[in-house]
């Protein structure tokens, strides 16, 4: 019987556990998709540097998990909450009947117990479908191929999933004995009848309010603009300060001054249920600003991280591309191995065993003499030097004290024959600057505009050309250096030696650089001093780029996920749970003889205004945060907002959408019922 | 004289056919403009139920009601919407206002509702309130009023539409004595000064007293009528008093 009387609860309370069961699905299937990366990604030709990479990811992913769990449990909790109000009188008559608080608590765990099962069922069988869509995903960010294409399904993943949410249900049966065993019968008997005290501010205190919301808000759109995101000053501070200050008082005084100045306006005002709407809305958000705020600032969250996560993964890709020159780059610094300075790096190799000459379709080494001249006494105004290097202080210093770098002009040009460049001609008293540094590139263009004189070894040299040369000259760096007549630069001492090459067809880093590291790993036989101090790969930089690309959008996307589920959850619940006190409100406008369309049109627009008001400053705080993310990071403008930003709104519509739909369409079930009863 | 309301042979059952529950058994009456009449029976009577057919929130077994000429039983539900807000103004027992509007503004919802241009909301608003005393209420809401305040403002919404017919159920079933008196008069001043036509249920002879008429309906049928006529209130009130002991209370029957 107690078995029946709770399946039957729960199949009839359905519409009341629609928003539970799509939060709790939700989330399982989040949770199920992004733990069952691993077993994805076991599918995938993976080289070492990716394995690595995709460890640390799930390493991540997994310590964010219990993050989103506390969060979950609360949304849960939250929604269990909103279920006991919702049921007050039906619990009362539980008690009136006699049945023990223990008992009805274990009624509701029971009905809540068996919700949760169907959202687990659900969930899990959303997310082994949709993680197939992640791990082709995952296998083309990581330019790789899957091995062969079958549903997965992640045994560790469901038991890690079912786990957490186990834990979350027993906290949530604590918190449901608790909540009940504090209920009083008067209470829930009369709990219908009861009337919310109203609050209703006074006119001046909306309209001071809400100017102050507005100097908050522009004062810190401004300081962060004039910030720039570059570093964590007092602008930087006060601008977050003030925007969250700014929107908790928009909030505040909002409906009050939405209200009054419609008011002013009495052809709108008296215009068919505007008046009733907007009271709705006035009385709902007076007592809910703060939370209202707070899911305000949670959906400005997610909208970044999501546009931004996503962006950031394709402006690497482009970068990416400007440091892969050629497929290795062997670096030797010469104070460090002393002993080998005057040696051939190809030499040293061929007498370890490795012969160029059967790996490489090309080399060259290159020597990079250390100029006296350093970067601070070329003329850098602050502001350039503040841009370059963020404005750190241990920076500031390093710039300034760097030594300016030369090649010669024959290493230079076979560089750029190697990437089927143009070759460079320079006479005796010319140099020229070649480099991918995006930063430094604008002032040097002005300084060779200007005429900038290079003095070396006492000679004078002058610009070749008016722009810097835009060439990678080793593998995953960008940094800028100048071009001197092969002369011009004996006597300076060789900083650097670097050795790049392209491969051969047919060999790849599995082959030369596993050859290289048998060498001169520690243990191995015979070690012997390396030819060099430093190596880097054109794949390493290519499947790192790969891993943070797929790091910064797969947290971006799950964090955000999370958010925007816990925000449209609880905008849902709070106006689900006021659907009940609406009911007596809507039954009466029906009696006075309002239309059905009439009662729709105003429930729709009572929960619209409650969902898109905070969506819409979240907008407005994103677009001026964005914009200021975007000049930070992506200082050439190299980034395409487009694409994740039509995601962003692909995710929002589904979500968020549904989200709303289902309080509408939830709060119109409520409505009709309490309609049918009377 | 005018008919505003003309029932006719109304019939209400509840239940299927096993059990059937006459709730308004072949009822039929009718009620001239500017007449102020009360329903009066005990609970169970069936005066609810014929109040709720004639306010068209609930739907007549069979028989006719002509309200204005118009046989309301025959009107689909989007007409009796339109119809409701049109002709019939409504009072209710626990008073009915939106507890997020003032009271000017609920008066001025069921114009609004009504469609009303925005210019003669506040005019129409305002006078009505004068008539009922109200004017100093106007801008407070309903948790700042007293009971008997916010049935004066609920009466002056029934009446700012300017309704053919006023249905008040158990107007005075909330109030104290004093208050139920005030609301009472001022149902009179409407009903002799602004000729409003009102329809009142309710099992309490004092508050019937106020009327010209007074139906008694017993087990669904009307039982009997008396009519005012040129008899004070008080001797009215004598009348009705002996009508109730005719009638029995619940258990007159039985013993």
């Amino acid at each position: 019987m107690f078995y029946k009387l709770a399946l039957k609860n729960a199949r009839k309370s359905m519409k009341d556990y629609t928003i539970f069961f799509l939060t709790v699905a939700f989330g399982v299937c989040l949770f199920y998709m992004f733990n069952s990366l691993d077993a994805q990604t076991a599918m995938m030709q993976l080289n070492q540097s990716k394995y690595s990479m995709i460890q640390q990811l799930i390493q991540i992913i997994s310590g964010i998990s219990i993050f989103v769990a506390v969060i979950l449990g609360f949304l849960i909790i939250y929604a269990n909450r909103f279920l006991i109000k919702r049921r007050k009188k039906e619990i009362g008559l539980y008690m009136t009947l006699g049945m023990g608080r223990g008992k009805i608590s274990r009624l509701l765990s029971l009905e809540m117990f068996l919700i949760a099962l169907l959202a687990l069922a659900v969930g899990l069988v959303a997310g082994v479908f949709l993680s197939q869509g992640l791990s082709v995903l995952t296998a083309k960010m990581f330019q790789t191929n899957l091995t062969s294409f079958r549903l997965i399904f992640s045994a560790g993943a469901c038991r890690k999933t079912l786990l957490y949410f186990g834990i979350m249900f027993l906290i949530v049966l604590i918190f449901n004995a608790a909540s009940v065993s504090r209920l009083e019968l008067i209470d829930l008997l009369t709990a219908g009848k009861k009337n919310e005290t109203l609050k209703i501010r006074k006119l001046w205190i909306s309209v001071v309010g809400f100017i102050a919301a507005a100097v908050c808000l522009v004062t810190a759109y401004v300081l962060i603009i004039q910030n720039g995101m570059m570093s964590l000053d007092w602008k930087f501070k006060s601008s977050i300060v003030l925007g969250i200050v700014g929107t908790f008082l928009f909030f505040f005084s909002l409906s009050g001054f939405l209200l009054r100045s419609v008011q002013s306006n009495k052809r709108v005002y008296y215009k068919g249920l505007n008046m009733f709407i907007l009271r709705q809305f006035n009385s709902k958000i007076n007592t809910t600003f703060v939370s209202v705020s707070i899911i305000c600032l949670m959906l400005l969250i997610t909208i970044c991280t999501l546009s931004s996560g996503i962006g950031v993964a394709s402006s690497i890709a482009q970068i990416t591309n400007g440091l892969t020159p050629y497929d290795v780059s062997l670096s030797r610094y010469v104070q460090d191995t002393g002993s080998l300075q005057n040696t051939d790096m190809a030499e040293k190799l061929k007498s370890d065993g490795v012969d160029l000459n059967k790996y490489a379709s090309d080399y060259v080494e290159t020597n990079y003499y250390e100029l006296s001249i350093k970067l601070g006494d070329l003329p850098f105004t602050e502001k350039d030097i503040a841009e370059i290097t963020q404005s750190r202080k241990a920076l500031i210093d390093q710039f300034k004290s760097s030594h300016l770098n030369a090649i010669t002009l024959s290493s230079y040009n076979h560089l750029a024959k190697m990437q089927g460049k143009k070759e460079l001609v320079l006479k005796g008293n010319q140099f020229a600057i070649v480099g991918t540094a995006d930063k430094m590139k604008a002032p040097m263009n002005r300084f060779l505009q200007n005429g900038l004189t290079l003095s070396v070894n006492g000679k004078k040299f002058q610009p070749a050309e008016k722009q810097v040369i835009s060439m990678g000259l080793v593998v995953g760096d960008n940094s800028m250096d100048a071009v001197l007549p092969d002369d011009a630069g004996k006597g300076c001492p060789v900083k650097t030696q670097v050795l790049c090459m392209n491969y051969k067809h047919g060999v790849t880093d599995s082959t030369f650089i596993k050859l290289l590291d048998s060498i001169y790993s520690k243990d191995a036989k015979g070690k012997t001093t390396p030819a060099y101090s430093s190596q880097i790969t054109k794949q390493q930089i290519i499947d790192e780029s790969a891993g943070i690309s797929v790091t910064s959008s797969y947290v971006a996307i799950y964090i955000s996920l999370v958010f925007l589920i816990a925000g449209a959850a609880i905008l849902a619940l709070q106006q689900l749970s006021e659907s009940s006190d609406n009911a007596e409100r809507y039954s009466l406008l029906r009696k006075l003889g309002t239309d059905e369309k009439m009662l729709n049109h105003a429930l729709f627009t009572q929960i619209g205004l409650y969902f898109l008001l905070p969506l819409l400053l979240a907008i407005v705080h994103s677009v001026v945060g964005i914009s200021v993310v975007n000049h930070a990071i992506f200082y050439n403008g190299h980034y395409d907002i487009t694409q994740s930003s039509f995601l962003t709104v692909l995710i929002f519509a589904v979500v968020y959408g549904g989200y709303f739909l289902a309080t509408y369409f939830g709060s119109k079930g409520i409505l009709r019922q309490k309609a049918e009863n009377t | 004289m005018q008919k505003i309301l003309s029932v006719e042979h109304l019939e209400k059952y509840y239940g299927n056919k096993g059990n059937v529950t006459k709730a308004v058994d072949d009822v039929s009456f009718s009620l001239d403009k500017g007449e102020f009449v009360a329903i009066m029976g005990a609970s169970g009577s069936g005066k609810t139920t014929l109040l709720n057919c004639i306010s068209t929130i609930d739907t007549a077994t069979a028989g006719h009601i002509f309200i204005n000429g118009q046989d309301i039983t025959s009107l689909n539900s989007k007409k009796l919407a339109s119809f409701r807000r049109d002709e019939l103004g409504f009072i209710f027992q626990d008073f009915s206002l939106l507890d997020t509007l003032t009271a000017f503004e609920n008066i001025a919802l069921a114009l609004s509702i009504n469609n009303t241009p925005a210019g003669e909301i506040d005019d129409k608003v305002n006078g009505v309130a004068h008539q009922l005393m109200i004017d100093d209420i106007l801008e407070k809401y309903p948790y700042q009023m007293s009971g008997g305040q916010k049935q004066r403002v609920a009466a002056a919404r029934a009446i700012v539409t300017n309704p053919s017919l006023i249905l008040a159920d158990e107007p005075t079933g909330a109030l104290d004595s004093k208050s139920a008196r005030m609301l009472l008069e001022s149902f009179e001043s409407l009903n002799k000064n602004l000729s409003a036509t009102i329809l009142m249920v309710t099992h309490d002879s004092f508050t019937a007293s106020y009327c010209q008429r007074v139906l008694f309906l017993k087990d669904g049928k009307v039982f009997n009528e008396i009519d005012r006529g040129s008899d004070s209130r008080k001797q009215l009130f004598g009348r009705i008093i002996e009508v109730l002991s005719l009638l029995g209370g619940d258990n007159a029957n039985v013993l």
